[in-house]
């Protein structure tokens, strides 16, 4: 018996690597094993790897590298010599707020510190600060600063924004200090700053707007671009999740009129709707311009924000509606506990998408809207007589602006899809 | 609950009246309430908003009035105002949306599959390089794009006065580009200006043929196996065909090249500012968003793919045309038509840099005349017409490419 060699047993076989493990590492025995070559060839073997590769790789990286150069030399030379923008540091009330009255100018920076602490508390409730999230903050608030700096320093409105910024941090230090250690104290700071975040838009609302001398006539630059895309994104998720649930309803006549308004919204443009807010929409709503163009922004996120979440309900296992419905929950009770958390998170990735999206397209109510936004004041800017020349850095200035924004939308989404796990189980 | 009712039969599930379940907890029932509430206040906002219309004038018999205005940006066009009325200006206006919708969608489609490819190429500055378009094209509005690329060329450009002749044969300044471009005309035996439909009908007719064999020969390099040059025969055939049937009906064509007169451009081809700010903006935008679905359907594929590529011997090029791109195709048609309709309601934007397309001729409408709830209707019914044109095409191309064929 015992010459025999022994039989493996079914479960002693090695397991194969769980799907999400990764490549296993392979441990050479300590005679197969290679020094770690100098730092200096471990560059040249990469250099020559990923750029001299091949002759045709190696022109490709003759290329690029020359069209590379030509950009980098380009922007330098336009950034610091070729462009003037005293037209930006000239107007940088106009762009920012434009007829926004000054005395009332405490409304935005208050505004702004809430947004920050808040920014800083759910980073630091869901996620946490990297060297990068640092680094960013860092060149904006350099840029800023800088702009603040130049053509007549504005020091109270630099103090100003370095408070929130502060705040920010604050808000950051104290959650991420608040103990977290049982699962009711994180449940309990979780649902607060939750909350927090979710009454953070009236709140702005309220602080820009309720008393005083000030009304949403003066929304204005930059801060209308910054209240008109959350009204957006907020207001559409609100009018998208009913709609998407009624388009997928088994009731005909609910699900046809769901429909119809998805297919009729997303069949004009933006455009032609902020055409109905300025012509048509008086008629029936009335009130300010503003806020008609609010209406209209939710309104047509609305038709999009439901076909994402209509696509994330029809890629829901149909055992989730079956287990809702055999542990004997009711249909509100399965749709909220069940069904809507689920699919809203699946569409958390195109729903940003689509975020990402309306905040450029706030851009348009100057267009056709006798409204000033961003692009709207540049035009103003431009069109002072000593500033015509300068449209080019205008608009660049502008296009920084909203990339910074929109840059931070796409990597905070990232953070999110990985703390909400999309993509995982 | 269940019903247990003999005859009438029903719909499983659908408790009947002759069970002893109250009226109201029937599923049949609550579902027509809920929908009676529903219709009820679905109705009630419907009037609502009629009501609150001004109604009194509405149709659309203001569209048949003389123009009065005067469109620009015409081409193979030249419609008055005056003579015309409204609703053929607005028709050049659809013109003008569809030339702009089309070389944009051909040339983001370019430029996306050109980056989306470099995003993944092994070559890390080309990868860069790639991926900095992306994130700078993708992230900034499309209007300031449009914006910007116009007032580079606004600035940039010198002024006709000081116009860049390239060589008597192209002029390029602020009013645009002007390139040879060709014309009908008399030829050697004076035909009359038709007889260029006559060329291009025998031009499909010919290509016709050539389709034909090329078909045949490809049928039989696949029954023979001996190489057959399909492609080179019909594209022979058509190059010879085109060349008599030119040279026999007289050379119906000639090259009418531009000349500058005053401040204008005459005769050729002029390439507007503003359709080339408009169609660019487009292209930079659209193919940022093309070149990330290329990228993801690439990535899509399985990695067995590349590494049968390289097994039997295909070079890298062979490998993306043959293998990679025609099996990631399938996966980015749907993607790519939503980008494409995109387009479509994007050309709107036109109004920014004052390229007469339909919209801003409808807005030029409704200016003059008011309605504005029936050019919104106009506007709204074209650019569904124009979508559902664009997804028809590309279903048919779709049912093509996914048609899985030896």
């Amino acid at each position: 018996m015992s010459e025999q060699p022994p039989i493996p047993r079914p479960e002693q076989r090695p397991l194969p690597p769980a799907p999400g493990a990764g490549p296993r590492r392979i441990v050479l025995p300590p005679h197969r094993q290679r020094a770690r070559r100098p730092r200096s060839v471990r560059v040249r073997e990469w250099v020559r790897k990923n750029l001299f590769a091949s002759t045709g790789g190696t022109l490709l990286t003759l290329i690029a590298g020359g069209i590379m150069a030509a950009i980098v030399v380009g922007v330098i030379i336009f950034i610091f010599f070729g462009a003037n923008w005293e037209v930006i540091t000239h107007n940088r009330w106009l762009l920012f707020a434009g007829g926004f009255p000054h005395e009332e100018a405490w409304r935005l920076w208050v505004s702004i510190a809430v947004v920050f602490t808040l920014i800083g508390a759910a980073y630091g409730t869901w996620s946490s600060f990297g060297r990068r999230d640092h680094l960013f903050v860092l060149l904006v608030g350099g840029f800023v600063i800088f702009l603040m700096a130049h053509g007549g320093a504005a020091i109270w409105s630099t103090l100003y924004f370095l408070i929130a910024i502060g705040c920010m941090y604050l808000g950051y230090a104290v959650t991420v200090w608040v103990p977290r250690e049982t699962s009711t104290l994180r449940t309990l700071q979780q649902r607060l700053v939750g909350g927090l975040v979710g009454i953070s838009l009236p709140l702005v609302l309220i602080i820009l707007l309720v008393g005083g001398e000030v009304g949403p006539r003066h929304l204005d630059g930059f801060v209308l671009n910054l209240i008109l895309a959350p009204v957006g994104i907020v207001g559409g998720i609100v009018i998208g999740i009913p709609l998407a649930l009624g388009r997928a309803s088994r009731l005909r006549s609910i699900s046809l009129t769901c429909t119809a308004y998805i297919e009729i919204v997303r069949g004009a443009p933006l455009l032609g709707w902020l055409f109905v807010a300025l012509f048509i929409l008086d008629d029936v709503i009335g009130g300010d311009l503003i806020i008609r163009a609010m209406v209209v922004m939710a309104v047509f996120t609305g038709a999009y924000m439901a076909e994402y979440i209509r696509g994330a309900l029809q890629a829901l296992p149909r055992g989730q509606f079956e287990a809702a419905q055999a542990v004997g929950l009711t249909e509100i009770q399965r749709t909220r506990l069940i069904i809507m958390p689920q699919a809203l998170r699946i569409s958390i990735p195109p729903m940003v998408g689509q975020a990402i999206s309306i905040w450029k397209d706030t851009t348009l109510v100057t267009v056709i809207l006798p409204l000033r936004e961003l692009k709207g004041n540049a035009d103003s800017a431009i069109a002072q007589f000593e500033f015509t020349p300068d449209r080019i850095e205008a608009y660049v200035f502008v296009a920084v602006i909203f990339w910074i924004v929109a840059f931070a939308m796409s990597r905070i989404s990232q953070r999110v899809e990985r703390a909400q796990g999309v993509g995982e189980r | 609950m269940a019903a247990q009712a003999p005859a009438p039969p029903s719909p499983p599930g659908e408790p009947t009246s002759s069970d002893g379940v109250p009226l109201i907890y029937r599923r049949g029932f609550r579902r027509l309430m809920q929908q009676g509430i529903y219709v009820g206040i679905t109705a009630l906002v419907a009037w609502y908003v009629y009501d609150s219309l001004d109604l009194r004038e509405f149709g659309f018999g203001f569209l048949d009035d003389p123009a009065a205005f005067k469109v620009g940006n015409q081409w193979l066009t030249d419609i008055d105002g005056v003579t015309n009325n409204r609703f053929t200006m607005y028709l050049v206006g659809v013109w003008a949306s569809l030339r702009v919708v089309f070389v944009a969608i051909l040339l983001s489609t370019l430029v996306g599959v050109l980056v989306g490819v470099s995003r993944l190429s092994s070559n890390w500055l080309v990868a860069r390089l790639a991926m900095l378009y992306v994130e700078i094209f993708r992230n900034t509005p499309l209007l300031v794009q449009v914006v910007l690329v116009y007032a580079i060329f606004l600035v940039g450009a010198p002024i006709i006065q000081e116009v860049v002749n390239i060589g008597d044969f192209a002029f390029i300044s602020n009013r645009g580009l002007a390139i040879p471009w060709p014309v009908p005309d008399g030829g050697l035996w004076g035909v009359p200006n038709w007889f260029v439909g006559v060329w291009v009908a025998l031009l499909i007719a010919i290509g016709a043929v050539a389709m034909t064999v090329r078909r045949t020969r490809q049928h039989r390099e696949r029954e023979t196996g001996q190489p057959q040059f399909a492609n080179r025969w019909a594209l022979g055939i058509f190059a010879v065909g085109a060349l008599v049937t030119f040279i026999i009906l007289g050379l119906p064509v000639s090259i009418d090249r531009p000349y500058v007169e005053g401040t204008r451009y005459l005769e050729g081809m002029v390439i507007r500012p503003e359709f080339a700010a408009l169609t660019i903006g487009l292209t930079l935008y659209t193919g940022a968003f093309n070149a990330e679905i290329v990228r993801g359907s690439i990535q899509a594929l399985p990695t067995g793919q590349s590494e049968a590529a390289n097994a039997i011997g295909l070079s890298g090029y062979q490998r993306l045309t043959l293998v990679i791109l025609p099996q990631a195709l399938r996966q980015m048609i749907p993607s790519i038509t939503n980008q494409y309709l995109n387009v479509n309601k994007n050309s709107s934007l036109a109004y920014a840099v004052l390229y007469d397309d339909l919209f801003r001729v409808a807005g030029i409408i409704q200016n003059k005349a008011g309605h504005a709830l029936e050019m919104f209707f106009v506007i709204i019914v074209t650019y569904m017409l124009i979508s559902l044109v664009i997804s028809a095409l590309m279903n048919f191309i779709n049912a093509r490419v996914t048609r899985v064929g030896v």
